[in-house]
């Protein structure tokens, strides 16, 4: 691993304006990703994440903040220097057919950012499609020709995850690039991520509202909440040792088989045109105390790389238990 | 109010549904949905139906209410209460919707209408099946407000389906459907597009409002994990049969049919270790099969582990080969699961 | 569930059903496109090229000897005008005026308004506000009076009857284009398409242009129609293809004088003219239909 981390977001703020106000989608968000991790972004409807996603590959350009991609502020980048700098920056979507031009072929849709970058002749950028297809297991003969609505959904985000690859990046966006496939499928292009992962080197920003999904394939998750983070760190240190009541609540919501009876959480997520005061998650969080409306909660690392951003974090256990035998509402 | 069949069996069931099939004149091919399911529902019990997109779990639910569109070709039996459901008149079915079968949808934006007050939607459902005034109605409505949970019903129920956020849109949902206490209430993926706290908060209703109203449920889903945790008893469907069915601790804990052992080691789980590759299926990658253009022989042959030459020649019968627990499957997975 | 709901707004048909039909699949849709195509392309081979391969009376300079005839007359298929005409040869010659005026005006519309419309949509700000002001102001026109007034300025002939009404056409597909285009951008994968890096003319000619030409080639087929029909009325007024030249309009014109003693004389080139536009109609209304549904994706 390289020293200096391949994507560093600071600050990051995005709002946009609607007829009822102004959304704000992030509010401030800050996190790395180094060289050959994955780091997964959960986080539920109006969280901000695929927000986000979008501020990060500068579609649109974010409203204040910093991007730096392998150093360069993208933020700061224009036209043709924003394409040089994003080159090794892709993204993947969540809908597969969305994200494929309906009247294009495969391997042409697969050759766009090839000739898009001016990369090779036509010779090399063809043979680079036919490997590549092939790396995601596409047949280029039998499917290259096709159009995407002759593709299952599996095929066609295969489609798109070639696409990403094709000019080899560093770091690949995946925005829900999993949540519309069955979950048959879903297993086999998250092995496809993973073994792309170690084929070439790459590194992923992972983001998904299912949170067992996102620890399944990051190395380190963070916890979304209406345009904030509240907890960053190793993804088995936030499963065990959740320090954030929200990342609690997200846990003790998953329907588990044989699970022993869960805590919901209660009242409804509020609008981000009119976000609470202070701590966001205060309106429903079952610590929420007057500190929490006064002053936002700046983040904190309680553990080695696991931070939180709350007044009253869940103490993490002196040793680690599984997740049955920990009570609700730990005590401080 | 005569029954077209002329006769009335006597089950304990509520539901009793019977060697159903579905098919759709396709374009020279048919489709064929659903192929032959048998289950039972029996009050005060939860049942899930778990399958993947195209494997006829919604279709047959929706055969059942009577909400498929004309071209579908709808046979075998579906009784409610004894009485029989496949082939009753629109008017017919129009007595058993609301008032015994209630069914809440996915997409709970697509299913209010837009234009109408929240309220004044329940209270037309209350009026669908009960003679009571307006006033009356409105009154309902509230209450009904109240029973799911919104807090200031009074309030939420002159607001328009736009201003609610999707939880308290499907709760409007849940009302509408329990406005004149159903017998029976379908839940087809209604937790589908709801975030996983939004899901948890819904299915705690549900269950509380079976426990107090003594409904049945019947939970339609893509989603083995919410099937394991809510349901008494879970169906698995695979290319319009089902494949297999047991009670849900059972089946999580001796399943059985290669196909739902595939979709529990399919399913992200916070318990294994990040980057652990999940099993994959064998055979062609190209997902659910073309229910126009089924195999001979067991239709999950083609992408089955197991699979031998005898399940390629013959479609294998569902049986219940252990009390309690049917499966179809020539060479069954030994017990025992992760 | 209350007996409103599946009436009022049917729950979205899960995958696997397919969605419902009501005209049925196979013959009838392709009926609809068939027949009008068909008889279209027909009559625009008629119109040119049997004069050129079947001897046909000339349409001007008739005889006087030969005038009134009715239809089915010998040598006279439907007869001749008051000048002796022979009005067969009218219709054909006449529908050659139709296809031209309505083909390079349509033509010209799609080219240059298609590309007013899809720069305006595309570049946004500034230009957009420019274009679709000057846009605007045309579409405001009542198309037939500034088409009066500039074929009057102009003097009648069929090529200013092309430039009068061409300056309705652009304005007309300008919108179109630049609405389809204002939508197109908003779709996956034309984010898609810049994160890959395409931009300027390429995302233009190989991504926009070829989603917006279905909504934009039904929109033609309509608009021909509309044309015709404008010519017409031009004819009609006086301020078309000059007499003798033969034009459906004006056909119609001079047989008004005598309608009570000799009615076919309007209807012929009434009828084939309304013909011609029902099928353009019917054409585009199916293609439409076909273009405009969705995908069958195969999940």
């Amino acid at each position: 691993m390289t020293d200096a981390p391949l994507l560093q977001v600071r600050d990051l703020v995005h709002e946009f304006p609607t007829d009822i106000g102004t959304v704000h989608a992030v509010s401030g968000v800050s996190f790395d990703v180094h060289q050959g991790e994955t780091l997964g972004i959960v986080g539920e409807t109006g969280s901000g994440k695929s927000t986000l996603a979008r501020a990060v590959m500068q579609a649109p350009r974010p409203k204040a903040g910093a991007v730096l991609f392998r150093g360069t502020d993208l933020v700061t980048l224009r036209g043709a220097r924003l394409l040089q700098a994003r080159r090794h920056l892709q993204m993947v979507f969540q809908d597969p057919f969305g994200s494929l031009d309906p009247k294009w072929r495969v391997r042409d849709l697969v050759e766009e950012p090839l000739i898009a970058y001016k990369t090779g002749d036509r010779a090399t950028r063809r043979r680079r499609v036919d490997e590549v297809l092939e790396l995601v297991g596409l047949d280029p003969a039998g499917h290259g020709g096709r159009r995407p609505r002759e593709l299952s959904g599996g095929q066609a985000q295969r489609v798109a995850i070639a696409r990403a690859v094709a000019l080899s990046p560093a770091l690949i966006i995946c925005d829900e690039a999993v949540s519309s496939l069955d979950v048959l499928i879903q297993a086999q292009v998250l092995n496809l991520f993973e073994r792309l992962r170690a084929e070439l080197g790459l590194s992923y920003l992972f983001i998904a509202h299912d949170l067992a999904l996102v620890k399944q394939v990051s190395d380190r998750v963070a916890v979304m909440y209406l345009g904030k983070l509240c907890e960053v760190g190793p993804g088995e240190a936030v499963y065990r040792q959740p320090l954030h009541p929200y990342t609690r609540a997200l846990l003790d919501s998953v329907p588990g088989a044989g699970a022993a009876t869960h805590k919901t959480i209660r009242g409804e997520p509020p609008s981000p045109v009119h976000p609470p005061s202070g701590c966001r998650f205060r309106t429903r969080c079952p610590r929420a105390e007057q500190r929490c409306a006064d002053e936002e909660p700046v983040p904190r690392e309680l553990a080695t790389g696991h931070r939180v951003a709350c007044h009253f974090p869940l103490v993490p256990m002196a040793r680690s238990t599984p997740r049955s035998e920990e009570k609700i509402g730990d005590t401080p | 109010m005569g029954q077209p069949d002329g006769t009335e069996q006597v089950t304990d069931a509520l539901l009793d549904v019977e060697d159903l099939r579905v098919t759709f004149p396709g374009r020279g091919r048919e489709v064929h949905a659903v192929d032959g399911v048998s289950y039972r529902v029996y009050a005060g019990q939860t049942l899930a139906i778990v399958g993947e997109s195209g494997s006829g779990k919604t279709v047959s639910c929706r055969a059942v209410m009577g909400l498929l569109p004309p071209g579908a070709l709808i046979t075998g039996s579906a009784r409610f209460q004894g009485r029989q459901l496949i082939g009753l008149s629109d008017d017919q079915l129009r007595e058993h919707r609301g008032a015994n079968i209630a069914m809440v949808f996915q997409d709970p934006a697509r299913s209010l209408n837009p234009t109408m007050r929240v309220g004044a939607q329940i209270a037309e459902a209350v009026r669908a099946h009960q003679d009571v005034s307006k006033a009356r109605a409105k009154a309902q409505a509230v209450d009904l407000l109240r029973l799911v949970h919104i807090p200031l019903p009074e309030r939420r129920s002159v607001e328009y389906p736009h201003q609610l956020s999707g939880g308290m849109r499907q709760r409007v949902m849940i009302a509408i459907a329990l406005a004149c206490r159903p017998k029976l209430l379908i839940a087809d993926e209604a937790t589908t597009a709801l975030d996983v706290t939004t899901q948890a908060q819904i299915m705690d209703l549900l269950l509380e409002l079976q426990a107090e109203l003594g409904m049945a449920l019947m939970l339609i889903s893509h989603d083995l994990g919410l099937a394991g945790a809510y349901a008494d008893e879970v169906i698995v469907m695979y290319a319009g049969r089902i494949v297999e069915q047991a009670p849900a601790a059972r089946l999580f804990s001796r399943v059985r049919m290669p196909y739902t052992q595939a979709l529990f080691e399919a399913i992200p789980r916070l318990e294994r270790p990040a980057h652990a590759p999940l099993p994959v299926i064998g055979g062609h990658p190209l997902g659910p099969p073309d229910a126009s253009d089924l195999p001979p022989g067991c239709s999950f042959a083609p992408r089955c582990r197991r699979a031998a030459d005898d399940c390629r020649a013959a479609a294998p019968p569902l049986e219940e080969h252990e009390a309690g627990h049917r499966w179809a499957c020539w060479h069954p997975v030994d017990g025992g699961t992760s | 569930m209350s007996a409103p709901l599946p009436e009022l707004l049917a729950p979205a048909q899960p995958q696997g059903v397919p969605a419902a039909r009501p005209r049925g699949r196979g013959r009838a849709p392709n009926l609809r496109i068939w027949l009008p195509a068909g008889f279209l392309i027909a009559l625009f081979c008629a119109c040119f090229f049997w004069p050129l391969v079947y001897p046909v009376p000339k349409p001007i300079g008739g005889s006087i000897l030969n005038s009134g005839l009715p239809p089915l007359s010998p040598g006279h298929i439907f007869g001749t005008d008051p000048v002796g005409n022979d009005i067969f040869s009218r219709i054909l010659h006449g529908g050659q005026v139709s296809f031209e005026v309505g083909l390079s005006v349509t033509a010209i519309g799609l080219a240059i308004g298609g590309l007013l419309g899809v720069a305006a949509a595309y570049w946004g700000g500034a230009a957009d506000t420019a274009i679709s002001r000057v846009l605007d102001v045309f579409i405001a026109f009542p198309a037939l009076v500034l088409a009066l007034a500039i074929a009057e300025g102009l003097g009648p002939s069929e090529l200013h009857v092309i430039w009068a009404l061409a300056i309705f056409s652009i304005p007309a597909f300008g919108r179109i284009a630049r609405g389809a285009t204002l939508t197109l951008r908003e779709q996956t994968f034309m984010l898609a398409a810049r994160l890959s890096g395409t931009r300027g003319r390429r995302m233009i000619t190989r991504h926009i242009v070829p989603n917006i030409m279905p909504q934009l080639l039904t929109f033609s087929l309509l608009g021909i129609g509309v044309v015709m029909i404008l010519e017409g009325a031009l004819s009609f007024l006086g301020l078309g293809i000059p007499p003798p030249e033969p034009s459906w309009g004006s056909m119609i014109a001079q047989g008004q004088q005598t309608i009570s003693a000799s009615p076919d004389l309007v209807l012929i080139p009434s009828a084939f003219l309304f013909a011609t536009v029902v099928s353009l109609n019917v054409l585009g209304d199916a293609l439409r239909e076909r273009w405009a549904n969705p995908m069958g994706q195969s999940r």
